[in-house]
């Protein structure tokens, strides 16, 4: 088969790559990348491990072909904290203890920062209705809720603060 | 119409293996620097053991939570801790990692007294430094361990844990199975949709007795963790099985819950401590699920003044009870 | 006195900052370089002997390394943590999912394409898919020494006798489904030889057992494997049995190359334990002052086609039978049967879940017979300090079943609005 010619922007900087045509998003940020953070949890959708954000929006990686990525932005959990200092949802899933086993962690911290980005002032339904594509097997959800409700205060704060 | 109901589901659970021997050990090094290793073979799997087994390390070492680090699950070089399972690893590998722990403080504090020269059991170790009874000293654990090395001691210390059980008598079953057990009080509140057949959990509340919560925060997400499962052995989860072979082995036809299906837990954590248990503790992991479903399915018969037998009670078979027994009314002449 | 002061703090867990930016490399995240791809040919039969294997298609294809059966065990060909009765390639098949065959290639998609080229003849047997038709007279064995694997007895008083002085008898059937642990993390792993030295790297909940059993598959001593657990995405008991460490020794030792699985969704469903459905008949007996006489039950398990924790599971079901009340007759016994359906093993509670499901509901309608709250049964049967267990044990300290009870309701009381009453 025939190599495409796949150009994208990961996590802020543009990567070109010669792939199968056949291959999912989720195989080139894993095996071509090696950006090893964005999980495959169930290879048909429904459980988020392999969320990320492909313009601005979330998708599941191994729902979405390679080609379809191309010229597009693509944000990985490996491109969430910036320059080393950690988001404020990558602080708050610590210090809420929402995290166990941590492998839909990634998935989860792009559901909600997408959630946030969109509506910075979400209640708890609309929190559990963002992440609800997203299995989480250990925390019961409780403890992410809450570590999105902590992140979305301090974002607001900041954001406050920075206006004044 | 939506009906709604109460229910509770109480538990006690024996903590490790039932009736038969079920070891762990490790090794604790108290390096030159003041901090520690822990080597355990404890598998953490997500629910927090190598924090717990840190925690304990560091309570009894007297030094900083950040100045321990735990190496887990190599069995290169970290000694059997036995299975991560029957929510056993805070009681008996804690026993293991506090054991080691005491024996690498007893040799600082030998060091220190010789030192300090006041006899070893009026010193103490806090917060990276030597105490003499309620007052610090002058003198550092980092510095006390350096002595030691320099006179070709070693600060460091093993220790196993095995809970004192029997075995089971083959006929009567009679004996000791456990050593210590985890309790626990669940009540939910459902909401019935009759026509639906839908069970929407509104609320739980959790009340778990740990014994000592080495975590607390830890021991909460135990608690909703398990309820959230509880909620899906209830209501949701069944793996099919036709002829031998599974219908739904995927996650598109096996449900489990999502954070839309989870309800408000209210966790609460009873300490009654265990005099063997690490610091009191006893365990949670399993507890934290054993009663839920059968708290919510007291809580549905009480909704509807219906038994179910059968688990789990997905909208199809309550709506088919529900029919049942309004045909049954009817046939009643009620 | 220590000053506690670190334990009963939530410190954040040590491994937290690693998962929250994506760098905790799980099993399927191990890169190495040169290694096979390994794939597991499995039955699609539910029972029956295997009669030949011929791989020598499958061998052509290109890339493809080797093929491996049972012939090529190099040690004892069965594991399990409780009874060894679990091959790794196996020769009789037992569930539909049994593995038959394992290849090694250097793609993926290759080893895929081998499977399908594997020729395998299987002489089918009778299969069984329930438990009474696995307990029946007559019914073929599954393994050699019949298909009721354990029977687990508690006895205690005179349940008979107590039948006499009871004001409520309450008798029932319950049946529980079977459940998958359903972590997000499905099983993988990579193997190498350093050395003389096996070293196996896989998601594990017990890899001090992976190494006992893979030494014994392998036929090496024990020194010389090393299992080293990767970071792991849940379990729930799952991850307690042999899976993909013993498949991934074999190839490695084998070949003396680097070898890596990763099961796929399904894979991870058909070929790995689930929670044992139960069937359940239960009395409970008591006293007119709600006061529990006696329970007699008989708790039947299905473990499926292998035994993994199935005798635990049944035996732990039996000592918590009478839930955490105190019950002075007792006549429990726990069935673990063997059938052809895949195997049933740990979850997350080894049969409790099961058993709480039928001693709760019990206790509530014995509340409903007596006209007592659900609530007040349970104050009087409570388990406390000097109570004896079913098993005849004293229980002395550490008894907080009366606290959570009282704590959880009072809690209730405040949050859940239209409690309270007599009958809740």
């Amino acid at each position: 088969m025939a190599a495409f010619h796949l150009e994208m922007k990961v996590n802020g900087e543009l990567v070109a790559v010669d792939i199968d045509p056949g291959m999912r998003l989720l195989d080139v940020l894993r095996e071509v990348l090696h950006l090893t953070g964005t999980k495959e949890g169930c290879g048909e959708g429904e459980c988020g491990a392999c969320s990320v954000i492909l313009d601005g929006e979330l998708v599941d990686s191994c729902l979405v072909m390679a080609p379809q990525a191309y010229g597009k932005e693509v944000v990985t959990i490996e491109g969430v904290a910036a320059l080393g200092q950690l988001h404020p949802l990558q602080e708050a899933f610590i210090e809420a203890g929402a995290v166990q086993c941590g492998f839909c962690t990634p998935g989860m911290i792009l559901a909600a920062k997408v959630l946030l980005d969109h509506n910075p002032n979400p209640d708890r339904q609309e929190i559990a209705r963002a992440i609800s594509g997203n299995l989480c097997r250990c925390t019961g959800y409780s403890k992410i809720i809450k570590a999105v409700e902590i992140a979305a205060s301090r974002i607001k704060a900041e954001a406050g603060a920075a206006s004044d | 119409m939506k009906k709604r109901g109460f229910g509770i589901g109480c538990m006690s659970y024996g903590i490790g293996n039932t009736g038969l021997p079920n070891p762990a050990g490790a090794f604790v090094d108290f390096l030159d620097d003041g901090t520690v290793i822990v080597l355990t073979g404890c598998a953490d799997i997500g629910q927090g053991s190598s924090t717990i087994l840190a925690q304990i390390a560091a309570e009894t070492l007297g030094v900083a939570f950040e100045d321990v680090v735990v190496v887990a699950g190599d069995t290169g070089v970290t000694p059997d801790a036995g299975a991560t399972s029957a929510s056993r690893q805070t009681y008996i590998s804690g026993n293991a990692v506090f054991e080691a722990a005491r024996k690498a403080r007893q040799e600082v504090i030998a060091g220190a007294a010789a030192v300090l020269g006041v006899p070893p059991e009026e010193i103490n170790l806090k917060n990276g430094r030597v105490w003499h009874g309620e007052e610090p000293t002058s003198l550092s654990i980092k510095e006390v361990i350096s002595k030691c090395r320099s006179e070709g001691i070693l600060t460091l210390g093993h220790g196993w844990f095995n809970p004192a059980t029997t075995r089971l008598d083959p006929a009567t079953g009679q004996g000791i199975p456990y050593a210590t057990y985890a309790f626990a009080t669940q009540v939910a509140e459902v909401e019935v949709d009759t026509e639906t057949g839908i069970v929407e959990v509104k609320r739980i509340v959790a009340a778990h007795d740990v014994g000592r919560a080495i975590n607390p925060q830890n021991v909460e997400g135990q608690i909703e963790s398990g309820c959230s499962m509880g909620i899906g052995y209830a209501l949701l989860e069944e793996v099919v099985v036709k002829e031998g072979e599974i219908q739904n082995p995927a996650f598109s036809t096996y449900l489990m819950p999502t954070a839309m299906d989870v309800p408000e837990v209210y966790p609460i954590i009873v300490e009654e401590l265990e005099p063997t248990g690490p610091y009191g503790a006893k365990g949670v992991g399993e507890p934290a699920l054993v009663p839920t479903a059968a708290a919510i399915t007291n809580a549905v018969a009480d909704a509807l003044g219906l038994r179910f037998y059968d688990l789990p009670l997905t909208p199809e078979r309550v709506v088919a009870e529900i029919k049942k027994s309004r045909e049954k009314k009817e046939d009643d002449g009620q | 006195m220590i000053e506690k002061n670190i334990v009963g703090q939530s410190v954040p867990k040590v491994d937290a900052f690693g998962k929250v930016t994506g760098q905790t490399r799980y099993a399927a995240d191990l890169d190495i370089a040169g290694a096979l791809h390994l794939k597991v040919l499995r039955s699609k039969v539910a029972h029956g002997l295997v009669k030949k294997i011929d791989t020598s298609r499958a061998l052509k294809i290109p890339g493809v390394t080797a093929v491996f059966t049972h012939a090529d065990i190099p040690g004892s060909n069965s594991y399990g943590i409780i009874v060894k009765d679990q091959p790794v390639l196996t020769n009789k098949v037992r569930f539909k999912g049994d593995a038959i065959a394992l290849v090694a290639a250097e793609e993926e998609s290759i080893a895929v394409k081998a499977l399908d080229a594997i020729a395998v003849e299987i002489e089918e047997l009778p299969p069984l898919f329930d438990i009474q038709a696995a307990m029946a007279a007559g019914a073929p064995a599954i393994h050699d020494n019949g298909n009721v694997l354990t029977v687990t007895k508690i006895k205690r008083g005179n349940v008979e006798a107590a039948l006499d002085q009871a004001a409520a008898v309450v008798s029932r059937r319950y049946t529980t489904q079977r459940v998958e642990h359903g972590y997000i993390e499905t099983e993988a792993g990579i193997a190498y030889m350093e050395n003389d030295m096996l070293i196996i790297k896989a998601g594990t909940q017990n890899p001090h057992y992976d190494r006992r059993d893979a030494a014994r598959v392998l036929g090496l001593p024990i020194n010389k494997v090393r299992v080293i657990q990767t970071a792991t995405g849940g379990g729930f008991g799952g991850k307690l049995d042999i899976s993909v460490q013993c498949f991934l020794g074999l190839a490695a030792l084998k070949l003396g190359r680097p070898v890596k699985i990763v099961y796929d969704r399904q894979e991870s469903f058909v070929a790995t334990a689930k929670r044992h459905p139960f069937i359940v008949d239960y009395t409970s007996v008591a006293a007119a002052d709600g006061r529990l006489l006696a329970v007699k039950a008989r708790i039947f398990g299905d473990t499926g086609a292998y035994a993994s924790y199935g005798p635990a599971t049944l035996t732990r079901a039996a000592v918590h039978a009478t839930g955490p009340y105190e019950v002075p007759n007792v006549d429990l016994e726990a069935f673990c049967v063997y059938t052809n359906n895949s195997f049933s093993g740990a979850m997350r509670g080894f049969g409790t879940p099961q058993i709480a499901f039928v001693f709760e509901s019990q206790m509530d309608l014995l509340a409903r017979e007596l006209k007592m709250s659900p609530l007040e049964i349970r104050r009087r049967n409570v388990l406390r300090p000097g109570s004896i267990t079913a098993t005849g044990q004293e229980l002395t300290s550490s008894v907080g079943i009366a606290k959570t009870l009282e704590a959880a309701w009072a809690r209730a009381l405040e949050v859940m609005p239209g409690l309270g009453g007599d009958c809740r």
